[in-house]
């Protein structure tokens, strides 16, 4: 028989580890070493119960475990944010085409992120961290609803603003009084959504590629903002959402147009998407 | 005597043949339709010559309803398919088929089930001498009988069948059974030419009200923007039965469940006018509203489908028009789009 495309490769949950209230980053180590390229995704079942894709949010040198970060939304994620380590679950994939990290070099990387969509950006920044060199610049810029709701804390507040060729700002919907996880003082940064931090002088727009990553509403109204800034649809990629369930282009749940997500995606540019209906919902 | 072309008076001796050889499955009347049924070699009468296809799809064959997909801890041993054969299959069985090919037999993703089915069956067409009253092939590149994509094909004339080889599997068939067949008396090749015209022609004049200037995949997308999905779906009852008897649609649904001792992965059809279809965990629905998902199972049809694999996905077969339950029929939202596309241009050329 060919290779059954539908079984997945036994392997574990060793930690996990308390991103937000409602998110979780899993530590996932597969019986055999896993390859994949920033951006791909991952079919990750919880035996019995059902199946659901994922963006591991690990550098894809490392190929002995992964991290995925799962919020929790639906069903099988509810289930995952009960798992105890020691959990047995099955990885299918990597499937698509992931970030096309080659064609940023030389260019401005504008990165674009709300709330758990950090979560395939954090791939991204540490694959794009470890040739710094090669990108004029990563300028980085991230929301989530409160202080809180910020996944990757402990990095994103202190190590990674302070990398050379990188700069981040961030914004909170809502400051609520909180603090910032990494420290005690209140949140001085801004408040508003994400589209409230860009700026058309934060990039060199016409060498500059943008990187969208978010609930469906972010991505939306980011897309308009960096065309109106001068973007051209083919410069700004965009990481779809879609209810990816085969992996490799047939069960269809995941089309837009003649696209499909899980094959063809889940990075496309917006030149590739524009004219086809409702693809931010 | 040579083994492409061949003739016999009867069907049953030839049919007992195939059957000894694999399982063997024919049309057999039900209601006014026609279904597959296992062929029977022990009944005394001759088989049916099937005038139209099956009111179900040919791909239950290929892709069952439901089936396990995997097992884990301990990875599925393949079920051992054995050899078939399916009697009566007409030209859009055969289109069907070959679109159901293009998604599972996708280089680098080949579906093993699907392989291992396809491999084993053996196609028996026959041409169509009675178009049904939904029957729209001729729109679609199709004809009322095959000229490829077959094993054997099956015409009918009037004093028997006339037999022909498709591919090497079918040639060995004829070679290996000499004694069933004769060669083809003079005057029957034409005779089915003659039938296989007319035929033609009926299936032409009985859609002759559906004419378009433009490709269809052309239409569809000119069209996008059109209130005519929404006003269409408002007699849609949500059954699915259009995308259960279509013989192309191919979507499925992976689930899992727990056994015993082990845990299974299932494959299901699914239907993408199900109104969660399209839903992600968070809620989000892109075709939340019926409409958009009419017009994504038409443009999946008749327009992406075409720009990914370069032929239609719909094959004018009719059966979504023999099933439904409201009041839609494909052919009338064409000629309504299609009407669209051209009032939309006589206003350009108006201006």
């Amino acid at each position: 028989m060919n290779r059954n495309l539908y079984q997945p490769i036994n392997g574990q949950i060793t930690d996990i580890i308390d991103e937000s209230p409602t998110i979780k980053t899993f530590v996932i180590k597969p019986e055999n070493n896993f390859k994949f390229e920033t951006g791909q995704f991952v079919e990750l079942t919880l035996p019995g119960e059902g199946e659901a894709p994922f963006t591991p949010s690990s550098s894809p040198t490392v190929t002995e475990q992964m991290d995925i970060t799962i919020m929790k939304t639906g069903r099988v994620t509810g289930l995952l944010h009960e798992c105890q380590k020691g959990q047995k679950v099955g990885v299918r994939g990597p499937y698509g085409n992931g970030y096309p990290v080659d064609n940023f070099a030389g260019r401005d990387v504008y990165i674009v992120g709300g709330g758990v969509g950090l979560a395939p950006i954090r791939s991204l920044f540490l694959t794009l961290v470890d040739r710094i060199k090669d990108f004029k610049s990563v300028v980085c810029r991230y929301g989530a609803k409160t202080p809180d709701d910020f996944i990757y804390k402990n990095t994103l507040f202190g190590p990674w603003q302070k990398i050379d060729g990188v700069d981040i700002k961030l914004t909170v919907d809502k400051a609520n009084g909180q603090t910032s996880a990494s420290s005690v003082e209140p949140w001085k940064d801004n408040v508003g959504v994400v589209t409230t931090i860009l700026d058309p002088n934060d990039v060199n727009i016409k060498n500059a590629v943008a990187v969208v990553c978010g609930p469906p509403i972010m991505m939306k109204f980011a897309t308009m903002k960096l065309l109106e800034f001068g973007f051209t649809p083919k410069d700004i990629y965009l990481s779809m959402e879609k209810n990816m369930s085969c992996g490799f282009g047939k069960c269809g749940h995941c089309m837009i147009g003649k696209y499909y997500v899980c094959k063809d995606g889940p990075v496309f540019t917006y030149e590739q998407l524009k004219d086809y209906p409702n693809i931010w919902a | 005597m040579k083994m492409e072309r061949v003739f016999t008076s009867k069907l049953k001796p030839f049919l007992d043949a195939v059957a000894g050889q694999m399982d063997l499955y024919v049309h057999k009347k039900s209601g006014q339709h026609y279904v597959f049924s296992a062929y029977d070699p022990s009944a005394a009468t001759e088989v049916e010559f099937n005038n139209i296809r099956a009111c179900t799809p040919v791909k239950e064959f290929l892709f069952p309803l439901c089936e396990l997909a995997a097992v884990f801890p301990e990875p599925l041993e393949p079920e051992d398919i054995k050899p078939f054969a399916v009697f009566g299959l007409k030209d859009c069985d055969l289109r069907s088929i070959e679109v159901l090919d293009k998604v599972f037999l996708e280089d680098e993703f080949k579906d093993p089930f699907y392989v291992a089915r396809r491999e084993k069956m053996f196609i028996i067409s026959s041409d169509c001498f009675e178009p049904g009253e939904s029957c729209f092939c001729n729109i679609l590149d199709g004809q009322p009988y095959a000229e490829s994509g077959f094993d054997l094909n099956v015409s009918q004339v009037k004093d028997g069948y006339i037999i022909e080889a498709g591919s090497q599997k079918g040639k060995d068939f004829l070679e290996k059974h000499p004694e069933l067949f004769t060669d083809t008396p003079e005057g029957a090749l034409a005779e089915r030419d003659k039938i296989r015209a007319e035929t033609k022609k009926k299936l032409e004049q009985q859609n002759a009200e559906l004419k378009f200037d433009t490709p269809i995949r052309d239409v569809m997308t000119a069209t996008q923007d059109t209130d005519i999905y929404d006003e269409e779906a408002k007699t849609c009852v949500e059954c699915q039965a259009c995308t259960r008897v279509c013989p192309t649609c191919h979507c499925f649904y992976l689930y899992d469940t727990k056994q015993k001792d082990y845990f299974s992965k299932m494959k299901m059809w699914d239907s993408c006018m199900r109104m969660s279809y399209a839903q992600v965990a968070g809620g989000e629905n892109p075709r939340r509203i019926l409409g958009d998902r009419l017009k994504h199972r038409l443009m999946h049809k008749l327009a992406y489908f075409v720009d990914r694999y370069g032929i239609n996905m719909c094959v004018g077969c009719g059966r979504c028009v023999d099933a439904e339950a409201g009041a839609i029929d494909i052919r009338n939202v064409l000629k309504k789009l299609n009407e669209q596309l051209k009032g939309k241009k006589e206003a350009k050329v108006a201006k």
